[in-house]
């Protein structure tokens, strides 16, 4: 019996308040969104296996929560809605005009055991941009990102800002060979940067080559950074990579949104994925990413259609803990007016309920006649702000 | 950003009195700080800093969560939990060496001859990483103390575990059969507390670099 009142792992349930809360996020989200020119869709939760996979190899199949059709074909709950958004854009979009803005909110599932601030079912909303590869893409992208956090009330947040290129550039610029290049990304990318110096030290690179990789996570810090990263590099690549930052961030001062930015080379989360800038979103008390996004301009040729593309995903779940950690609190359950009546003055109540309501308050009706102390404890119970009894006809 | 303490797990055990010692040099510490404090936090108002004593294996957690911003910890610990952390610096102490080790009478030519075997051991996740690279696949029996017992009352052919002298392999007849990796302490940080408090850790890191040099 007590089986039927759990919830399978990694799944919650929003009460009222908590739901409200979630609710307001997410308006605020779509109305930043729409502001920018960016229109919702919507996409099936469950795909085929094979979309889901196309892009980003076989190391997210493990993840997924998996199903079959009546044809014994594999389906699997959206993970992400990068990739749905890319099939849609390859298929029922593709002649649209370009850059397409898209822009989603809701509940992707991935099957992991602990994951901090999140559950195996999370909520997500964000946008992609696709069709253009320019630094003022990337920019409305990153001020799109500000601007929502803003929306969602915190205040305290800053976002780090790097470029995959830069990293790229120099372990090319050193003429590592594949095998070197994986376990240097592979070190990037587990955040193990005592891993990433005994791999420089062990290549016979000359000092300054060795150092300039050694130094990729310290390059952190404001806009000068750009330029202590320029003497490291020594290529094309590397150095256009900064060029990118530079032109991104001038026009970040632009929107105004260039003081929440601080610069991070290190900051790697995918360099399969990824190509160009790449950013997360970081609160004070909060262990984890709020939101992450970056340039991937390789994807949608894996379903047929070569196009550029940036964009972000924000956490729900985790945007709401960041507001609770940071003490902003808004009362979003509306309780306006409790209404209540005597014996036989529904009809009464019933016409003074549609009143309120047509002047915009939240109105809950008592269903059955009360006594005026009854009524008063009830009001108290259920939070609301204002009784109104109706014990005499109104006109 | 308002929360300007750095809060620092340390490890019981044998690590923590290296740790502390270290981070003492380099001016992080507090008064009361030892292994036997009765407080669960010690803080430092003057350095704005506050130590939390953990055990071992819940270092790494407190981390990931950004309860704790750093903290030191074994390399097997950190491989063993799985933990997304910033590593940021090797201090070279608390070395010990993982292997897989058997009873010296019965052991087998290959590595391979003991597949679909039965082994104990503190580490399956690295235990399991180890033998599925090799093609191998395992029973594991995760235990939580001494793990030498497991062949000796059969309850499996081998072990996979930390040696430091070896004495206690000899004293029960067990023999390394082959290495799987050599640990030594880190500095760990949250990613998020790595970022928003980068000066002050990255401060932390050049400096225990310096104190390391010179040692």
């Amino acid at each position: 019996m007590s089986e039927i009142l759990e919830t399978p792992y990694g799944t919650r349930d929003f009460l009222p308040e908590e739901a409200a809360a979630k609710r307001l996020i997410e308006n605020r989200l779509a109305e930043i969104f729409s502001k920018y020119g960016y229109e919702e869709v919507v996409t099936p939760a469950m795909e085929f296996l094979e979309t889901l996979t196309m892009s980003g190899g076989r190391t997210v199949e493990k993840d997924l929560f998996k199903m079959f059709d009546q044809n014994n074909r594999t389906l699997a709950l959206h993970h992400e809605m990068t990739t749905p958004i890319a099939r849609l854009a390859a298929s029922r979009l593709k002649n649209s005009a370009l850059p397409l803005k898209l822009s989603y909110n809701t509940n992707v599932f991935r099957f992991r055991r602990n994951q901090p601030g999140r559950q195996c079912e999370f909520y997500q909303a964000g946008v992609e941009l696709l069709g253009i590869s320019n630094a003022a893409a990337d920019a409305e992208i990153i001020s799109l990102a500000v601007e929502s956090l803003k929306s969602a009330g915190l205040k305290e947040f800053k976002i780090c800002l790097g470029q995959v290129e830069f990293a790229s550039g120099l372990m090319e610029q050193n003429n590592l060979s594949f095998d070197e290049q994986k376990k240097i990304k592979s070190a990037i990318e587990r955040h193990d940067i005592v891993e990433l110096e005994k791999i420089s030290d062990s290549l016979n690179l000359d000092k300054n080559s060795a150092d300039a990789l050694k130094k990729i996570p310290q390059l952190h810090g404001g806009k000068e950074i750009l330029e202590t990263a320029e003497k490291l590099a020594e290529n094309k690549k590397s150095l256009s990579a900064l060029e990118n930052l530079s032109e991104i961030y001038r026009l970040l001062e632009i929107y105004g949104t260039a003081d929440k930015i601080i610069f991070d080379l290190g900051i790697i989360r995918d360099f399969e994925y990824y190509t160009g800038m790449i950013f997360e979103a970081y609160a004070p008390n909060v262990g984890y990413s709020l939101a992450g996004g970056g340039r991937y301009d390789h994807m949608l040729k894996d379903f047929g259609l070569a196009c550029p593309a940036t964009g972000f995903a924000l956490g729900i779940e985790r945007i709401l803990l960041a507001r609770k950690m940071q003490g902003i609190y808004e009362d979003v359950r509306r309780k306006n007016i409790y209404l209540s009546y005597a014996e036989g003055k529904i009809d009464s109540a019933i016409k003074k309920a549609s009143e309120l309501r047509e002047a915009g308050k939240v109105v809950e009706i008592s269903l059955t006649p009360q006594t005026k102390d009854d009524a008063e404890i009830f009001k108290q119970k259920k939070g609301y702000d204002e009784m109104i009894y109706i014990d005499m006809d109104c006109k | 950003m308002t929360n300007d303490y750095i809060t620092v797990a340390l490890p019981k055990g044998k690590l923590f009195g290296l740790s502390a010692e270290l981070l003492k040099k380099a001016g992080w510490t507090a008064e009361g700080l030892h292994e036997k404090s009765r407080k669960l936090i010690i803080t430092n108002e003057e350095s704005k800093l506050k130590f939390i004593i953990t055990k071992t294996a819940d270092v790494p957690t407190y981390v990931e969560y950004g309860a704790a911003d750093i903290g030191i910890i074994g390399k097997d610990v950190i491989l063993e939990s799985q933990k997304d952390v910033y590593e940021l610096l090797d201090l070279g102490f608390g070395k010990c060496h993982l292997m897989m080790a058997v009873h010296k009478d019965k052991k087998r030519p290959k590595l391979e001859d003991y597949s679909h075997t039965r082994v104990a051991t503190k580490f399956p996740h690295i235990a399991e990483k180890f033998f599925s690279e090799r093609g191998m696949q395992m029973e594991y029996i995760k235990l939580n103390g001494s793990i030498e017992l497991g062949p000796i009352v059969g309850l499996s052919e081998s072990i996979v575990d930390i040696v430091e002298t070896g004495t206690t392999l000899r004293e029960n007849n067990l023999e390394e059969i082959i290495s799987i990796m050599d640990a030594t302490a880190r500095l760990i940080a949250n990613r998020v507390s790595y970022k928003l408090k980068f000066d002050r850790i990255n401060k932390l890191v050049v400096d225990l670099k310096k104190i390391l040099v010179e040692q």
